[in-house]
């Protein structure tokens, strides 16, 4: 694992083009404005995680990079297309090939068997041939832990085990970019460490990522980059050693104090779902 | 004759049971009785999938998004779903027969026989009750399960086709095995108009002979039969089309 | 538009009251016109003529449908309790009677109930009549009680378990439990497939014209056969299907309202 503190790009390289870049991005539902000015650059190969209260407008922020929302006003950049420009369905299916999203409620489709589920988007949409999609959808099985469940349907599955599918799901489309809308929000606490350890492993590979995420150890874990945003704004972003360790603004600490509470750094999900003392001195919370 | 003894045998048994089939001995009631069992199966063969096919074509006209087709398709589903069966096959035969006639005045003949009239009126009938049944099987399919789809780049067509058709269908497969069971049933009007089911065949029996209770009970078996056929290819094709472990 | 979406799902019903309301508007300019004009359509004079004997066929019509649900709901009540009995061999009787009921075409039970049932009563000396009319209510309230138990035992079989736990953990009896608990909610329940029956048994009404009663139909074709003239003859049976439209789409309308309170709570 890279040492938390030190920057990606080492000081006398210039500063590589970002993948995702959004612009003042302002989204309203009716009269309710949800995000209200949110800009944001993703460099290629980053894991970036956005904390936050609930309502702060951080899944809609997800859905406008890939087009399932369009914001009312800013840009969205991904890597060469913009994205709030796009209007023909071709175009943003042409984007959605590049982007994965993966979701809180894991939506695998339920008449399809898992296998199934992970070869229709590289066949029908990528138009490769069904015995590559099915070799390549049973090797994303064997990464995730479940090779030996192709043949079953969604609703033979447990919560974490159909997030794991919606990973691979989002895998077998080989995208440049993997968005996580809360992915662990809606399972029970042990099979979190499932989930939890697919994703770390993908971080290491050097998949981009975007992660909505209550679990703030594993953000502070995983991420280079955290960004806490609260009632449609970016309150305070940075490296996670310095945003978990060192909060600059008042509503970063209230909302950690809250969010963390008395048991402040002593688990972390390590691979083999082991409690590891997290080694706290690191984070120096200063609440 | 030989084979004509176990009907007279058959006959006797019944009969012991205060029940009159002495009709069946009778060649030329015995042959119009199979006759009606015969048109009562065909109705019943080109009426369902043809009730389907427009059922279809009805759904898709009310989940259409211009308003020029989706009106006039609500209009005609409410029209046929709260007025009888039994009307609108007069207003059919009756009316729309007759204007056509008219129309043809012998320069050629009216290829609607009076079968085809009521294979159109139960299938269009029970079609708007099927394309009811497909509207709510569509908004069934959760939005989450669309915008997953969405996301993986599946154009609108392929949504269509690979998510979201399928998962209606399989939500309103109950109600359409329902409805094609009245489907079924409601093929007994044909009677009205002298279309010759054996419902006709056995009003045209039981004025001769007087035994109603006879023939309304071989009537019932035959109906009971047809339908029990239904709902046993409807529950075959639930399994075959279910959702392991879904709803769980 | 925040949403990016092809895909009209969502798409909500057309309001039907213009429509209605141009319709009505229609009818009545048509009255006014046959009324005032000096010199209306003679299939508009014949309508307004032969209106009063349709409106009292209709009159039969629902009468026919008021009493026979009325009695099949009663039978299908209690028809619906013994299914639920804690005894088999009631069970499956019941079980029996509703497949029978429910499986038998609408006509051949009314044409059961016209031709078995004898032409008089006789009680003692009393000779009294068995019009046509009450073996069509006697036939249609057959299948009207194998759907009304069906109803019920499907509402019945709806409340969730949970609220029997908790009754039974409050140490109510098996009868209070039903008397309190189940029965309110079930009623609710069970009122809006109960209005669907009633139109459909309304509709079936219509079938009473097969077997001689005068019924709105059953006048509809003696004014058809009477007056002789084709566009008479249109407008005579589009009336017809207006007359049962107008009495049975509220009803249907009203049903999902119900529906929609419903799902709601």
């Amino acid at each position: 694992m890279p040492a938390i503190d030190a920057p990606k790009n080492p000081p006398g390289k210039p500063a590589p083009t970002p993948l995702v870049s959004l612009r003042d991005i302002h989204l309203s539902f009716g009269a309710n404005e949800v995000l209200k000015g949110i800009s944001l650059d993703v460099l290629p190969g980053q894991v970036v995680s956005i904390i936050g209260p609930s309502g702060s407008g951080k899944s809609s922020l997800l859905r406008c990079i890939t087009g399932l929302l369009r914001p009312q006003l800013g840009t969205i950049t991904v890597g060469a297309t913009r994205v709030d420009r796009l209007r023909h369905e071709a175009e943003l299916i042409a984007l959605r090939r590049r982007v994965g999203f993966v979701f809180q409620q894991y939506n695998l489709f339920p008449h399809l068997s898992v296998l199934d589920n992970l070869v229709l988007g590289p066949v029908r949409v990528n138009g490769r041939p069904r015995d590559e999609a099915e070799h390549q959808a049973r090797e994303l099985l064997q990464r995730v832990g479940l090779a030996h469940k192709a043949a079953a349907y969604p609703g033979e599955l447990s919560g974490g085990q159909q997030q794991r599918v919606a990973i691979a799901r989002a895998l077998a489309m080989q995208p440049e970019l993997i968005l996580f809308d809360e992915v662990t929000s809606a399972l029970d606490p042990e099979t979190v460490g499932e989930v939890l350890t697919v994703i770390r492993e993908l971080a290491e590979d050097g998949m981009t990522c975007v992660l909505v995420t209550h679990e703030m150890r594993f953000a502070a874990e995983v991420s280079d980059e955290v960004v806490f945003t609260e009632a449609g704004l970016i309150v305070e972003q940075g490296p996670a050693a310095r945003l978990f360790g060192n909060p600059q603004q008042e509503r970063t600490r209230a909302f950690l104090r809250r969010a963390l509470g008395a048991s402040l750094g002593s688990q972390s999900y390590a691979p083999d779902n082991k409690v590891v003392a997290l080694p706290i001195d690191r984070f120096r919370f200063a609440i | 004759m030989a084979d004509s003894s176990w009907l007279q045998e058959a006959v006797q048994a019944t009969r012991t049971l205060g029940l009159n089939y002495a009709f069946v001995l009778d060649a030329g009631e015995r042959q119009a009785f199979a006759r009606g069992l015969w048109v009562t199966l065909q109705l019943c063969a080109v009426t369902l999938p043809l009730s389907l096919l427009a059922g279809v074509g009805l759904a898709s006209g009310l989940n259409s998004p211009r308003a020029w087709l989706r009106r006039p398709t609500r209009v005609f589903v409410e029209l046929t779903r709260n007025t009888p069966t039994l009307v609108q096959l007069y207003c059919a035969f009756l009316v729309l027969n007759l204007l056509i006639n008219q129309q043809l005045q012998g320069r050629a003949s009216n290829p609607l026989t009076p079968f085809a009239w009521v294979v159109i009126v139960v299938a269009l009938h029970k079609a708007a009750f099927h394309a009811e049944a497909l509207r709510a099987g569509l908004q069934a399919v959760p939005e989450v399960t669309l915008e997953a789809a969405r996301s993986l780049g599946l154009s609108s067509r392929q949504l269509l086709l690979q998510v979201e058709l399928p998962l209606a269908l399989r939500f309103a497969l109950p109600s359409l095995v329902n409805n094609l069971v009245d489907a079924v049933k409601m093929t007994a009007v044909a009677s009205a108009i002298a279309v010759g089911d054996v419902t006709y065949e056995s009003i045209m029996i039981w004025t001769q002979r007087d035994n109603v209770l006879e023939l309304l009970l071989l009537i019932l078996l035959y109906f009971g039969l047809l339908t029990w056929a239904v709902s046993r290819a409807g529950r075959w094709l639930e399994n075959r089309l279910r959702m392991p472990g879904y709803g769980t | 538009m925040a949403h990016d979406t092809h895909h009209p799902g969502a798409v909500q019903d057309a309001p039907l009251w213009p429509w209605l309301a141009a319709a009505v508007t229609t009818l009545l300019g048509l009255a006014a016109w046959t009324q005032f004009s000096a010199n209306p359509p003679v299939a508009l004079q014949q309508l307004a003529k032969w209106l009063p004997t349709l409106l009292l066929g209709l009159g039969a019509n629902i009468g026919i449908s008021v009493l026979a649900m009325a009695l099949g709901t009663v039978a299908g009540l209690l028809i619906g309790a013994l299914s639920l009995s804690t005894m088999a061999p009631l069970r499956g009787a019941t079980r029996v009677y509703v497949q029978v009921f429910r499986n038998a075409p609408v006509l051949v039970l009314v044409y059961f109930s016209t031709y078995v049932f004898p032409f008089e009563l006789q009680l003692h000396h009393w000779r009294l009549p068995f019009p046509d009319w009450i073996k069509v209510v006697l036939g249609l309230a057959l299948p009207a009680s194998a759907n009304v138990a069906e109803i019920f035992r499907g509402a019945v079989q709806s409340i969730p378990s949970a609220q029997w736990e908790a009754a039974q953990s409050l140490a109510l009896s098996r009868r209070d439990i039903f008397r309190l608990v189940v029965l309110p909610q079930c009623v609710r329940r069970m009122l809006p497939p109960w209005m669907n029956l009633y139109a459909s048994i309304t509709m079936a009404t219509s079938l009473a014209s097969l077997v001689g009663v005068h019924d709105v139909v059953d006048a509809a074709q003696i004014a058809s056969n009477t007056v002789s003239r084709t566009d008479f003859t249109v407008l005579i049976y589009a009336t017809l299907l207006l007359l049962f439209f107008a009495y049975c789409y509220p009803i249907a309308r009203a049903t999902q309202a119900l529906e929609a309170r419903h799902a709601r709570h």
